[in-house]
């Protein structure tokens, strides 16, 4: 990256002003700065969402090697399509159940953990260890541990109970994928959290003790909404990452029992690259996008009603 | 929370502590227990918590069913490259988005912060198309493009930003009285007080890439160029259903050296990602 | 200085095209042909590089090599890599996906270079066995593999957990479902495995065609448009599957993964050609028989697979004279000790033993003459990686402890009805 370096000297005062003003090579500098993030977003983002949509007004026959112009009918297809339903409910009760699952646990988390006492680093460190271990070595010891005799039933038979097939039950196969996600990825909410709580002043605490304020309307009337711009922008990340969650379904479950488990973003690579219908995935790739952007639209609007602003 | 906390409550809160860590280490502690096991012990009832017949036998087939030394290494040099290009990439917009200022700045800003709405799931298809034109189609270069330019680059600029409007503006001010480019700034000065920024970003980076799945098997065929988690679902029989030990054993030649990596440097990993900005 | 560091690496990385272009150059006088298939078994390996170091004496410039993919995702397989501008240039083709590949115009036509290869009596293929992958008579694909569907026995299993085996049942005349369930149920209370169908695995269904079709049952009609999982045949059948599996316990259930050649199962339904997955030491006494009868008598189910030539490939003429060399007479009989031949002349046990060693003349000519004479082809039709995903999602209700099959299967019909209309 060539920057030229300006010289200390003044220039004279009857020259005339040099072109490169510090605002020009400010704007220089900026663009060049940001050129390489910003080529890259444009051709690897959004060119190919632009695409996106221009192949979703298409059908790409891989084995006659065709591609032709269809219009709206694979939107006709998408709203005439028997498995959607299906799909869309799976992928809502899993990014629910997941978000639901995820901010409680990594909020009671960070509450006990944000307590000085001897030892709780080393705890903060293992409930953080999974975020690091590899996402599909993850996935395939709890596959493993789920197996109709594996590990799980089998300590469950220790204590006398038969467990289910987890993974090949529909209800219990939801519910494997959701806890294998939960456990994964909660310390990194944990530790947004945790450094949340430990922001909000003591000072307010110990007023309200003396106040005679209970622990439990403590955490509702201070910490909370302390921390509200914290929960909102997790928030934000665990329900938009839910919706991209696909290894887990992939290694766990392939999208059964039935399609109990066949999440959007599972579906979509089913139809694109296992049917090898192209157009027709397009078109479930524009209605994830539809989703996100609503969700995260949504969920920014919500600020301004639940999220506690000093000012 | 605050106040005084009595013993007793001190005793319940170490063991309720101990009981939520169960799911959080126990798979960690199976996988590694599970890989010594022969095969025979592996759904043995009642379920072993040691080995009782350490089998490392495994380990050694790991290597023999698939590539996997060389997975091993596709897995390692992407995940690094992506990280040293994405660093350099994302401080660079980062700073010129909180200190430059130059027209047209927040509506860029605002274009590259689209990227985070759009996964790379709802572009894979195109992308597909875009690299099969390129011949790039089972190559490793849409493993390093797609992070590099993606999403996950954009929050990284995104996370650059927040720390570098954060950070206090004296020195650099003094440098620009003195004469100094931007770029010398930037390299001299911002770059090295952004280490704690460079550094959670260049982790979550390498952890991303490293756990990419999709990317690879859509892009690639021939098991040599498989990544770790890819190569990781292959250890199948001709049945289909999978060599739990082998693959258990591939699963902690995954796992192990980026633990090792975090128990030693542990206060970087969750200090950094505190300090992401991210508390709004 | 910064510009003059970057030309020089632009110079050498042009020098270093520059030279690999000179070398590809000159290796291009050399011909690489490549054939997927869905088999590593050693043996056939073996056998398949034998014929192409037979074809290399006689054209030397053309090396052909054997690509492995797996089987229970080949198609896809195939066709990712037929979309990543990478297609072989043979590849075997599953009777189910026959369909697609046969209409889509991705093969190239055979009967020309076939017919025109001296000595290939191309006019000795029965109809039949070409029916599937020829359009208006001309074959796209040449079916290399007619293989019947039998039961594999392990006779040590059987006699250990005190049950009648097959080959006294077939004596008595008794050889139907129920007694083969219940034979499999004794030996599963051993803990052994009972009756495995396999490749099914809860996921390819196709595969118990073998079971239900001594229901005359079948999943949809005879001309594709109508379902008929639905309908009492098929209810029937399958509720007798579930019965084995969940009541009975003498099949595995969903999970279980059990392998007869390892000397784990009591029985296993399986195509002729597994016959090489047979442990060569004899390790436990099998048997091989037709399949039971049902209550519709007397069945015999095949699977073919055909090898075509892909146009999309470098080399489609070469291709094609390689197919014909490896299918001619002589090497049909060589391939028929694993893949029986749909070549008349080669459908004699004599013939078959000669090549076979494994398999007595009395077992060949019961179950593999007889089978391929009269065996229905599995369930096939165009789009099956849809049809065959949407159907094994429904029928995952089935596979449940507590199954409501005439509910299920309305279910499927009522999804799949639409895609079996076009």
């Amino acid at each position: 990256m060539a920057r030229r370096s300006v010289s200390a000297a003044e220039p004279p005062p009857a020259a005339p002003r040099p072109f490169w003003t510090i605002a020009r090579r400010d704007t220089a500098a900026g663009l060049l700065f940001v050129a390489p993030q910003l080529a890259g977003t444009l051709v690897f983002i959004l060119v190919p969402l632009v695409l996106v949509f221009w192949y979703s007004l298409h059908e790409w026959n891989v084995l006659a090697n065709t591609f032709r112009y269809t219009g709206a009918r694979n939107y006709e297809l998408l709203s005439s399509d028997p498995s959607l339903p299906g799909v869309l409910l799976a992928s809502a009760l899993f990014s629910a159940g997941l978000v639901v699952l995820n901010m409680s646990l990594a909020l009671l988390l960070a509450v006990l953990l944000n307590q000085k006492l001897a030892g709780i680093a080393v705890f903060r460190t293992l409930f953080f260890s999974p975020v690091v271990v590899s996402l599909v070595a993850w996935t395939i010891v709890w596959g493993f541990l789920l197996q109709h005799n594996g590990g799980i039933n089998g300590t469950l038979r220790l204590l006398g109970i038969e467990g289910p097939n987890w993974l090949r039950t529909p209800a219990t196969a939801m519910l494997s994928v959701i806890v294998v996600q939960v456990f994964k990825n909660v310390g990194l909410n944990m530790v947004l959290f945790l450094a949340a709580l430990q922001g909000v002043p003591r000072e307010l605490y110990e007023a309200a003790r003396i106040d005679g304020a209970t622990r439990w309307r403590q955490f509702r009337r201070i910490t909370l909404p302390l921390i509200s711009p914290t929960i909102l922008l997790t928030s934000i990340i665990t329900i938009v990452g839910s919706l991209q969650v696909f290894a887990q379904i992939a290694v766990l479950t392939q999208g059964g029992p039935g399609v109990s488990t066949t999440v959007l973003v599972y579906y979509l690579y089913q139809q694109t690259f296992q049917f090898h219908r192209f157009g027709y995935g397009s078109t479930l790739a524009i209605l994830l996008f539809a989703i996100v952007a609503l969700l995260t639209l949504a969920q920014w609007q919500l600020r301004k009603r639940f999220v506690f602003h000093e000012r | 929370m605050n106040g005084e906390i009595s013993a007793r409550m001190k005793v319940a809160l170490y063991g309720l502590l101990c009981v939520l860590l169960i799911p959080f280490v126990f798979p960690t502690w199976w996988m590694l227990t599970s890989s010594l096991k022969p095969i025979s012990d592996i759904f043995v009832f009642p379920p072993e918590l040691f080995p009782t017949h350490p089998d490392w036998s495994s380990y050694a087939q790991v290597f023999t069913v698939q590539p996997f030394a060389q997975q091993y290494w596709n897995s390692a040099w992407i995940a690094a490259v992506v990280t040293a290009a994405t660093l350099a990439i994302s401080s660079m917009a980062g700073y010129a988005f909180a200190r430059i200022r130059f027209p047209g700045a927040n509506a860029l800003f605002i274009v590259v912060l689209t990227g985070l709405l759009i996964p790379s799931e709802v572009t894979i298809v195109p992308l597909f198309r875009m690299f099969l034109k390129l011949g790039w189609v089972n190559t490793h270069w849409p493993l390093v493009l797609i992070p590099v330019f993606g999403a996950p680059s954009v929050f990284a600029t995104f996370v650059m930003r927040q720390f570098f409007i954060a950070l206090p503006a004296e020195l650099e001010e003094a440098a620009r009285v003195d004469g100094l480019g931007r770029f010398r700034i930037f390299r001299t000065i911002a770059l090295p007080l952004a280490r704690p920024a460079l550094a959670s970003v260049a982790i979550f980076t390498f952890l991303h890439s490293w756990n990419l799945y999709l990317e690879p098997i859509v892009f690639l065929s021939t098991p040599s160029k498989f990544t770790l988690p890819q190569a990781l679902t292959q250890y199948t029989d001709a049945y289909g259903g999978p060599m739990w030990n082998i693959q258990l054993a591939a699963a902690t030649l995954t796992a192990l050296p980026v633990l090792i990596v975090f128990v030693l440097a542990q206060k970087q990993f969750v200090e950094g990602l505190a300090h992401t900005g991210l508390k709004g | 200085m910064f510009h003059c560091k970057t030309f020089a690496s632009f110079r050498a990385i042009a020098g270093g095209l520059a030279l690999s272009l000179a070398l590809a150059a000159g290796a291009a006088a050399e011909t690489r042909l490549r054939m997927t298939i869905w088999s590593a078994n050693e043996a056939h390996l073996k056998l398949f590089n034998g014929i192409a170091e037979g074809f290399k004496k006689e054209n030397p410039d053309v090396t052909v090599s054997f690509e492995s993919l797996p089987f229970e995702n080949y198609t896809t397989a195939l066709t990712t890599q037929i979309a990543g501008g990478n297609a072989p240039d043979m590849a075997w083709i599953f009777e189910t996906a026959a369909f697609d590949f046969v209409n889509s115009g991705a093969l190239l036509p055979l009967t020309k270079p076939l017919a025109a290869t001296p000595g290939y009596n191309l006019g000795e293929l029965s109809p039949a066995a070409t029916e599937r992958w020829s359009k208006e008579g001309v074959l796209y694909a040449y079916p290399f593999s007619t293989s019947p569907f039998a039961v594999f026995v392990n006779n040590d299993l059987i006699r250990k957990a005190g049950a009648k085996t097959p080959a006294e049942l077939i004596a008595a005349g008794q050889w139907t479902w129920p007694q083969a369930i219940a034979t499999a149920q004794a030996v599963a209370q051993t803990g052994k495995g009972g009756l495995v169908v396999r490749d099914f695995n809860y996921q390819a269904w196709q595969y118990l065609s073998s079971v239900w079709n001594a229901w005359g049952a079948a999943p949809w009609s005879a001309d594709g448009k109508r379902c008929t999982l639905a309908d009492k045949p098929m209810v029937d059948a399958l509720g007798f599957i579930h019965d084995a599996i969940f009541v009975k316990k003498a099949m595995p259930g969903p999970g279980q993964n059990v392998d007869f050649f390892a000397g784990d199962a009591a029985m296993t339904i399986t195509q002729i050609s597994r016959a090489s997955l047979l442990p060569r030491d004899k390790r436990f006494d099998w048997d091989l028989v037709p399949l039971p009868k049902g209550p519709t008598g007397d069945y015999a189910i095949v699977g073919q697979a055909g090898i075509g030539v892909l146009q999309s490939g470098k080399n489609p003429a070469a291709a094609a004279a390689f197919v014909a060399y490896m299918t001619n007479p002589e090497n049909s009989a060589r391939l028929a000790q694993f893949f029986p031949s749909a070549r008349k002349s080669l459908l004699n046990a004599e013939v078959l033993g000669k090549t076979n060693a494994l398999l007595s003349p009395a077992q060949l000519d019961r179950v593999v003459v007889a089978g391929i004479a009269t065996g229905k082809v599995m369930p096939a039709h165009t789009d099956f990686a849809r049809l065959q995903q949407m159907v094994r999602a429904g029928l995952d209700a089935v596979w449940q402890p507590k199954a409501d099959i005439p509910a299920a299967t309305r279910a499927i019909c009522a999804q799949i009805a639409p895609l079996l209309a076009q």
